[in-house]
């Protein structure tokens, strides 16, 4: 049977699935034997919890921390909000893996789905928000805070149609879906926040995001970073925040930037990212380096603590997956866990997109309501 | 030892990191001293962090109670919470330096530096000293060559230094060196 075919048989089994992009193409996980719906209990257990068996494929755990338990994890506390009563994380442990190429195809009849989508946030109050934080960084309770919009629909969804279309016109280093019972993740997410490999571990903030046209090319776009000091300096800051959040957990003396400010290139877009490397302490477990990671700084903004609460003090509704981590944990300890942005979450018949841009001291409240719509709007257009 | 006081900040490892090339270092939160390691310590360093010195009275504390009896060093919010128990006044900026990389000089001749020598150096700071600042043995010693804002200062009679900048910083050029010989002054 081919894997096409394979694909098609397993989403139409209705059987759970998580894909997830790997170097040459994607990885399919299914026949899921456990599934750990985490809390603020359990957490601490699951990250702890030892392996006798490590070297199958499929001795890991896949799955996804959402926002507020990452928060909770690290003792910053939410205020009650608005809540779907979404799991705040879950884990699963696949029997089998499938191998999937980049183009992978599905045909289906497509959805009625509903593209009428609502803004939590209407540019006023987001006018609001965005002068009450600005204030915030004159007065150095933040330097930099990345405010989060969230639309809305109902709508009942096809995801792997969905996946589908979407990594054909954004081919994301980061994407994955999950196909469950109840509900369903697309992310076409383009951001690495944990890479470990032994005592190895390295992140990949992105600080800057160019749509390609045809006069932009690799060259350009890394003039255009250049010259455009606030995204310099928006990046400045993530670098020195994700070495300092690698510190936390890695010998002296060998955290580096192994790349700095360079483009990546991809299907749509230039990204303007660096990558940074460095060895792990010895007595270090995987919770220390969550804790230590996420959530990811790039996302939320710096300093991250005292930025943190100024975000869940403002916010009314939860984030539920939005800005929280999907990757998975091995047996043997290795881990790869991306930041989960340009995602739609589709739960109890609604499909929710959240993005958030960044308030620095010379950004502009019109401008960064726009690039919000403009980050929604790549997956909005889905739905049509 | 070295003991850092952290004031909840982002970039508090980067120092830790920085001075560990040194020296043996001990890092807490400055809602979690520990007195044990404060009195053991040869140096003590506020670390950068979010809001004003107000906001932190443990840490003036700390320098008051410690200031002439061991060497203390301040970064950033750090540098600000000691020229703050010294009396200064710490004050919005119109031009804010978040992210920036600034060309500073050595402007005064009783620095551990030469003077009229320039670096490149990091910048995250929403606040700083209002000026006029005058305190007994207390010397601006360094410049933004543009904005003219203080960003180092030296006591070498009790010790006690602090850095506007961020020496941590990928921003700062050899950012080790300043630390070695504040810590072998």
């Amino acid at each position: 049977m081919n894997k096409q075919h394979q694909l098609a048989e397993i989403n139409n089994s209705g059987k759970a699935y998580i894909i997830y992009k790997s170097k040459k193409g994607f990885n399919l996980y299914t026949d899921f034997s456990k599934k750990i719906i985490l809390n603020n209990k359990n957490i601490k257990d699951f990250l702890k919890k030892k392996f006798k068996n490590k070297t199958k494929k499929t001795d890991l755990f896949i799955g996804f921390f959402g926002y507020e338990l990452l928060n909770n994890l690290i003792n910053v506390k939410i205020p009650k909000q608005k809540n779907i009563n979404f799991p705040k994380g879950i884990f699963y442990k696949p029997e089998k893996i499938i191998n999937l190429s980049n183009n992978f195809k599905f045909k289906s009849i497509k959805d009625v789905s509903n593209s009428n989508f609502k803004i939590n946030i209407n540019k006023n109050s987001y006018t609001k928000i965005f002068d009450k934080f600005k204030k915030k960084i004159k007065s150095g309770e933040t330097y930099q805070i990345k405010i989060c919009t969230k639309y809305k629909t109902k709508s009942k969804i096809n995801p792997l149609d969905f996946f589908a279309r979407l990594s054909k016109t954004n081919l994301a280093p980061e994407a994955f879906m999950i196909k469950d019972k109840n509900y369903s993740i697309i992310s076409c997410s383009p951001e690495n926040l944990i890479t470990k490999k032994g005592s190895q571990i390295s992140t990949k903030p992105i600080a800057g995001t160019v749509k390609k046209t045809k006069s932009l090319n690799k060259i350009k776009a890394l003039n255009y970073f250049k010259k455009n000091i606030k995204e310099t300096k928006e990046h400045n800051m993530i670098v020195d925040m994700e070495r300092n959040d690698l510190s936390r957990v890695c010998k002296v003396g060998t955290v580096k930037l192994s790349k700095q400010k360079i483009v990546e290139e991809y299907k749509d877009l230039f990204h303007y990212v660096s990558l940074i490397k460095g060895k792990l302490k010895k007595d270090i477990k995987n919770i220390d380096i969550i804790k230590a990671m996420m959530p990811g700084g790039s996302v939320i903004g710096c300093p991250k603590i005292s930025t943190l609460n100024l975000l869940n003090k403002q916010e009314q509704e939860n984030r539920n997956i939005y800005t929280g981590s999907f990757g998975y944990i091995k047996f043997n300890g290795d881990m790869r866990f991306n930041i989960i942005i340009r995602s739609i979450l589709n739960f109890k018949n609604f499909s929710e997109i959240s993005v958030a841009s960044g308030v620095v001291v010379d950004s502009n409240s019109s401008h960064e309501f726009n690039e919000n719509f403009i980050k929604a709007k790549a997956l909005i257009d889905l739905f049509k | 030892m070295i003991y850092i006081i952290d004031h909840n900040d982002s970039f508090t490892y980067n120092v830790v990191h920085q001075f560990s090339l040194y020296d043996d270092v001990e890092c807490d939160n400055y809602n979690k001293i520990n007195e044990n390691k404060l009195k053991k310590a040869s140096v003590i360093i506020f670390s950068p962090g979010p809001g004003n010195p107000k906001n932190y009275p443990s840490s003036s504390k700390i320098y008051k109670k410690f200031k002439g009896k061991k060497k203390i060093i301040g970064i950033c919010l750090g540098f600000q919470q000691i020229l703050f128990c010294e009396g200064a006044k710490i004050v919005e900026q119109r031009k804010i330096y978040h992210g920036f990389q600034s060309d500073i000089k050595v402007i005064n001749n009783k620095s551990l530096f030469k003077k009229g020598k320039k670096f490149k150096v990091g910048r995250y700071h929403s606040l700083k000293l209002k000026e006029p600042f005058k305190m007994r043995n207390f010397e601006i010693t360094m410049r933004c060559l543009e904005s003219k804002a203080a960003m180092a200062f030296e006591n070498n009679k009790d010790k006690i230094y602090g850095f506007q900048f961020h020496p941590e910083s990928f921003l700062t050029i050899n950012g080790n060196l300043l630390i070695k010989k504040i810590l072998s002054a």
